[in-house]
């Protein structure tokens, strides 16, 4: 899977893995749903899971990783074989999209009842809450369900399909919930499901590469502005923020676009008493993966000194078809940077963001 | 340092500001509560000319925790420059702008003497 001296070199170093998938397929869910949804997931014929119809893998050129990707002893093999110490996992589906608020919140429950009982119960993993927004005082009751596990280690929202953008003061019951539980909200890009999002520009695109390109930074950077618009990070002081699979050169450019804005229009967003850039080095988090790929090494070395060892944190997204390996951000980390930086953002800024429950 | 008489007292009424140009120098004397106040026309932002922009208040919110509700106010009014650029905010009493911690305008000592209004350089 990789090579002598890089295996020798990671054998060394504890690493986090803020971004890991379990594949979880409708018949299994189902199994945790009451009726009626269990049976319109198992017994009818609508796409309960709908697709935007791209061709992801390029007509199997890329590899099926995730289909079988969808128990505990898979993530223990994906651990050894990418010497990942500690994997955070999720389940992945993004919950925005469901247009039926009752599914949605029966889905939140099934898939948070199927983490614990396949994956957290009786391992020693650490898993995501999943959050459903379509019902915020429900989705609150849910994280209070689940929040004092200490396996659970944040909450996962995707930010695809998400209606009113997520920083709206609708889902204050949610971010009221995280900061009672201490959990950091963990927003998730996804790109099959741009087509909630912006339906003109996946209707309009005509290969995967552009949707692909705009899909996770689009989502993640209109759920920033919105968290930060809205004033999320004054209105819960003790709550943190990670955002998950954009790579991370959009950060810079947003937080200091961001700054430009507040300065101009401070008026307008009377809650904030930092300046968005302080608020995100204080506390937000980004996971390196997808990380760009410049033509100059040293452009990412400059990218990942603008963020710095505080605030990021390495991610694979495994086991999905555009995941990096830890080679992507160790290759710039062993060049460029101490070791003390490299352990901070492959383990004790992951542990800060997470509270992970052992010593750093 | 240089004086200068920019203006006589009764010249200007509380919320006034009269603009001048000493030995080359944009300068704004501002009246609020019965005191002067002298800036430089210049913002630190792009060096707009912050003194010749709207008088206005300005918004303040807070956050109640318990309730999830946000409480807008409208205050300090009449003592919030607003930069005509780009609309960076300036308190008038202080000198201190809000759109950015630890900036100021530069400001200039005032003194009024025999109804006269002072300005060092």
């Amino acid at each position: 899977m990789m090579s002598q001296t890089a295996a020798h070199a990671l054998a060394e170093t504890t690493v986090v893995d803020t971004d890991v998938h379990i594949t979880v397929e409708e018949e299994m869910i189902a199994k945790y749903l009451e009726e009626p949804h269990r049976s319109s997931i198992t017994d009818s014929p609508h796409p309960m899971f709908p697709s935007s119809s791209w061709d992801q893998r390029m007509g199997g050129k890329i590899d099926d990783y995730f289909s079988e990707f969808t128990g505990p002893e898979d993530i223990r093999q994906f651990q050894e074989d990418f010497q990942i110490d500690y994997p955070i996992i999720n389940t992945f589906e993004p919950l925005g999209k469901f247009s039926q608020p009752d599914l949605a919140m029966s889905l939140m429950r099934a898939y948070n009842d199927l983490l614990l009982d396949k994956f957290l119960d009786d391992y020693d993993f650490l898993g995501l809450g999943a959050v459903a927004t379509q019902r915020p005082e429900e989705a609150a009751a849910e994280i209070d369900r689940i929040g004092d596990n200490e396996q659970i280690v944040g909450l996962y929202l995707g930010t695809s399909g998400e209606y009113p953008p997520l920083g709206d003061p609708s889902n204050d019951p949610i971010y009221k919930a995280a900061e009672d539980h201490d959990l950091p909200i963990v927003f998730h890009g996804n790109g099959e499901e741009f087509m909630f999002d912006f339906p003109l520009h996946n209707k309009g695109f005509n290969n995967y590469f552009e949707v692909q390109s705009l899909g996770h930074p689009w989502q993640q950077m209109a759920t920033m502005a919105s968290v930060i618009g809205e004033g999320v990070p004054a209105k819960f002081p003790d709550l943190d923020f990670v955002f998950l699979e954009a790579g991370i050169g959009w950060v810079p450019y947003l937080m200091h676009r961001m700054n430009k804005i507040y300065r101009m229009r401070r008026s307008e967003v009377p809650l904030l008493d930092q300046s968005p850039e302080e608020y995100i080095r204080d506390r937000f988090y980004i996971g390196s993966q997808p990380l760009g790929e410049p033509n100059r090494s040293e452009d990412m070395k400059r990218m990942i000194e603008t963020l710095g060892a505080d605030m990021l944190m390495f991610a694979t997204d495994y086991p999905h078809w555009d995941f990096d390996h830890l080679e992507e951000l160790d290759k710039y980390l062993q060049h460029y940077f101490t070791e003390e930086e490299r352990q901070k953002i492959l383990y004790e800024t992951p542990v800060e963001a997470f509270r992970l429950p052992f010593q750093q | 340092m240089s004086e200068h008489t920019v203006a006589t007292v009764s010249e200007l009424e509380d919320g006034d500001r009269k603009l001048i140009e000493i030995e080359g120098r944009e300068i704004a004397l501002f009246r609020l509560d019965g005191e002067f106040r002298a800036y430089t026309n210049w913002c630190i932002h792009q060096g707009g000319p912050a003194c010749e922009g709207s008088i206005t208040g300005t918004s303040d919110a807070e956050f109640d925790r318990d309730e999830l509700q946000t409480e807008l106010q409208w205050s300090k009014e009449g003592e919030v420059l607003n930069c005509p650029w780009h609309g960076w905010e300036y308190d008038i009493p202080t000198g201190d702008c809000l759109s950015k911690e630890g900036a100021k305008l530069p400001s200039h000592p005032v003194r009024v003497e025999d109804g006269d209004v002072v300005v060092s350089l």
